[in-house]
């Protein structure tokens, strides 16, 4: 699956650390969403779309 | 992009004055244990079972090493727990090849049932206290390790029965089996880029 977590990420001039914090998660589980090592849960997914107030299907593609 | 959303990669030259660094602990750690253990250890599983230890114990202390100086918020109290399992782990392969020389062996059995029970804990609230991936990480070790030691069990055991290998005490196998659950580990996290 593709994501566009480290663009977003970007734009908002957020670090891995910070983005972590406001999702619940670890900074490493951060990175490993990124560079695509690690498929969210449905609800982390959710919750990811509610940092970034965007849909699910716009953040996260198929390959 | 601005440069500080960039997570720093470590430079070639610092990730390898870090292989360095750590081989040379590695080496300094094992030098260390050979010479306490030299004439000590009589059997193979006992020999297994420190080195075992010793790894753990090293891995415990890195990591004890880690949350000291680049603490981590979330999730809350992972790395701290990480290390007391580390450093219980291998307290208790320790114990039952040294502690008779402290202790009566049933006074020993005590503490590593005690030492046990307060691992056991720790285990239970790192696995409440870790995120999604590191849950997975530690269940993809356990399938891995358990898919790895079943079949190598059944192996073993077709060959012991047929009279082929010799048998293997039961501490000779728990050594096995933490090696194999160490390896398992290593590959689970690699996989997701933890390092």
């Amino acid at each position: 699956m593709n994501n566009r977590l480290k663009v977003l990420r970007a734009e908002r001039n957020w670090s891995q650390a910070d983005l972590a914090d406001q999702l619940g998660v670890s900074r490493q589980t951060v990175n490993a969403l990124e560079t695509g090592r690690y498929d969210p849960s449905l609800p982390l997914a959710f919750r990811i779309a509610k940092v970034f107030g965007q849909p699910i299907e716009s953040i996260f593609t198929e390959d | 992009m601005n440069a500080s959303i960039e997570t720093p990669r470590p430079s070639l030259l610092r990730k390898a004055a870090m292989v360095v660094v750590l081989a040379g602990l590695g080496g300094a750690v094992g030098y260390g244990a050979a010479t306490l253990t030299d004439g000590v250890l009589t059997t193979w599983e006992d020999e297994l079972a420190v080195f075992m230890s010793v790894i753990m114990i090293a891995v415990g202390a890195i990591t004890a090493f880690m949350v000291a100086t680049r603490p981590a918020t979330v999730p809350r109290g992972c790395g701290v727990l990480q290390a007391v399992v580390m450093l219980l782990a291998g307290a208790l392969f320790l114990l039952p090849v040294f502690g008779t020389a402290w202790a009566q062996p049933d006074v020993v059995y005590g503490g590593i049932l005690a030492l046990l029970a307060a691992q056991s804990v720790a285990n239970l609230m790192l696995w409440r206290q870790a995120d999604e991936m590191l849950r997975r990480v530690m269940l993809e070790t356990s399938a891995l390790a358990f898919w790895a030691l079943q079949l190598a069990l059944f192996v073993y055991a077709a060959g012991e029965r047929l009279g082929l290998v010799a048998t293997i005490t039961g501490w000779g196998l728990m050594g096995i089996l933490m090696g194999v659950y160490f390896i398992a580990s290593i590959v689970a996290a690699a996989r997701r880029g933890l390092s």
